[in-house]
């Protein structure tokens, strides 16, 4: 046997290239994880859910379902709800599915394996919940017959990219944390984050995702000028471009912090499976 | 090279209490030689290995890896490390080709690299038969085979094996073992712990025996046993529970 080849051992630093590579790795390899008959269930769930919500909705409503309060459905079922569960069983379990199926020890003793573990499940969790959301909502839109549907798509489009980007970032923290308790924490991190403190008219609200999608939503559905005075207190009346730089912001500093923590993060061997 | 200076690490309990894991270890592993690391369940070896490994960080005392310190430069540390676990955590559902090169790809491999090394483990570790066959698939012997080709796949020129042969049945163990004598023999530095102390008497170069933490005795299989005896008497005589017999 004469395994020696090439020796990688002495080679440097991983350039940003390699980095890259290996997020894309592990991407990849979390994407073909969820291409499971169960995941597929639970997508086609999600996919269906508002659709099946807005037609019960629209059969029910007498005297037709107002345009501007079917987006607000809508808005209220595809980014905030159905984004929000699928980041849930996507996202949270980054760290803890690691652990359960023993490969943990063996992504975090490569170089740089923990930040690319971490960055690919992102992007994994982002693409396959961002997919989800985009079919929900175009199928939901099949059945609203709203009248300009193609630019509400457009917007819903937008919206649904940042409620994934944005609550995939806010989800890791509890994921390299308390990754046992991961969902738990999720769950709790999204009511009081994004539901208390992203509705206090302060400014504890500026640092929350559910801020800025409404934000976007009244300035790009342009319902500034008809929304009640007191909801004024809700929305941030910035225009849309500092809404994307407020998540861009806020989706670096939560993944930054994810990643230094994860790559000092100690799991005792009791921990694993 | 692998060395390891008055180790210590402390775990705290769920009750609060300090839990002394590795309590003061010291060993080292030359290039081309293997070491067997022997204990009971709890004695430490795990700890060891993954401070090694750069999983834990130790309380005291210092680790090296091919020269690197796990704590001062642990990407260095873990570019000349190959780790192989008992629990093989080999993905059911990709093959042996493709963990290969998704492993590679995190040590920055270039595809041309990684397309060369991944043939040539497949030839050097007889992956052939099942390469290409999902690894949920697999018999024990042959996962933990792709488990040792992925510790591999960047050339590390040392290995630390955690209780490889755990799940092997008495072939697929000297197997295992018949391939670790092939890359010892390349020079590599092996260290792996097992409480199967039969398998090992014979190929490994040197034993460290810990219990409590501590080492209870190190040496040769001859400065160990003495002319008569068995690995298995030395080791119960090191930790002091008693000969085998």
């Amino acid at each position: 046997m004469s395994v020696p080849d090439v020796n990688h051992a002495d080679s440097g630093s991983p350039p940003l290239a390699a980095a890259v590579g290996s997020t894309l790795a592990v991407a990849a390899f979390q994407l073909r994880r969820l291409l499971s008959w169960q995941r597929l269930v639970m997508a086609a769930l999600g996919v269906i859910f508002p659709a099946a919500v807005m037609l019960a909705v629209r059969r029910t409503a007498r005297l037709g379902l107002d345009d501007d309060l079917a987006v607000l459905m809508l808005y209220a079922l595809v980014p905030e709800a159905v984004c929000m569960l699928g980041l849930l069983v996507t996202m949270c379990p980054a760290v803890a599915d690691e652990l359960e199926r023993g490969t943990w020890v063996h992504l975090a003793v490569r170089p740089g394996g923990r930040r690319a573990l971490l960055l690919g499940t992102y992007l994994a969790a982002v693409a396959w919940t961002g997919a989800v959301g985009l079919l929900a909502m175009v199928l939901a839109l099949a059945v609203m017959q709203l009248p300009n549907p193609l630019r509400v798509a457009g917007i819903f489009a937008g919206l649904v990219a940042i409620s994934v980007l944005g609550r995939a970032a806010l989800f890791s923290l509890p994921a390299v944390i308390m990754p046992k308790r991961a969902l738990v924490a999720s769950v709790a991190a999204a009511l009081v984050v994004e539901y208390a403190a992203g509705f206090m008219p302060a400014v504890v609200n500026q640092a929350t995702v559910s801020l800025r999608l409404r934000s976007l939503l009244v300035a790009w559905m342009t319902w500034r000028q008809r929304l009640p005075v007191e909801i004024h207190l809700l929305v941030d009346p910035q225009p849309p471009w500092v809404q994307i730089a407020a998540v861009a912001i806020l989706v670096t500093l939560l993944l930054t912090t994810a990643v230094v923590i994860l790559e000092f993060r100690q799991f005792p061997p009791s921990d694993e499976i | 090279m692998i060395e390891v200076d008055n180790l210590v690490k402390h775990y705290r309990a769920g009750d609060g209490s300090v839990v002394r894991a590795v309590d003061g270890v010291s060993l080292a592993v030359a290039p081309g030689e293997m070491v067997g690391l022997l204990g009971a369940n709890g004695a430490g070896k795990t700890t060891t290995l993954r401070v090694l490994a750069t999983l834990l960080a130790p309380t005291a005392g210092t680790a090296r890896v091919g020269g690197c310190d796990v704590i001062r430069d642990p990407l260095g540390a873990r570019r000349r490390l190959g780790y192989v676990s008992a629990t093989t955590g080999v993905p059911d559902r990709l093959t042996a080709r493709e963990i290969m090169r998704s492993y590679g790809r995190l040590h920055g491999m270039d595809e041309g690299d990684l397309d060369r090394r991944v043939d040539r483990l497949v030839g050097a570790l007889d992956l052939a038969d099942f390469a290409d066959r999902p690894a949920g698939r697999l018999s024990s012997g042959q996962r933990q085979r792709v488990s040792l080709a992925r510790a591999l796949i960047h050339d590390p020129p040392t290995l630390v094996l955690d209780e490889p042969t755990n799940a092997l049945d008495v072939v697929g163990a000297r197997d295992l073992f018949c391939l670790l004598e092939s890359l010892r023999a390349e020079g590599r530095a092996i260290l792996l712990s097992t409480h199967r102390l039969h398998e090992i008497e014979r190929r490994c170069d040197r034993f460290v025996i810990i219990h409590g933490g501590r080492v209870a005795g190190q040496g040769t299989a001859a400065e160990l046993i003495g002319p008569h005896g068995t690995l298995e008497q030395a080791f119960f005589a090191a930790i002091g529970a008693g000969a085998a017999s």
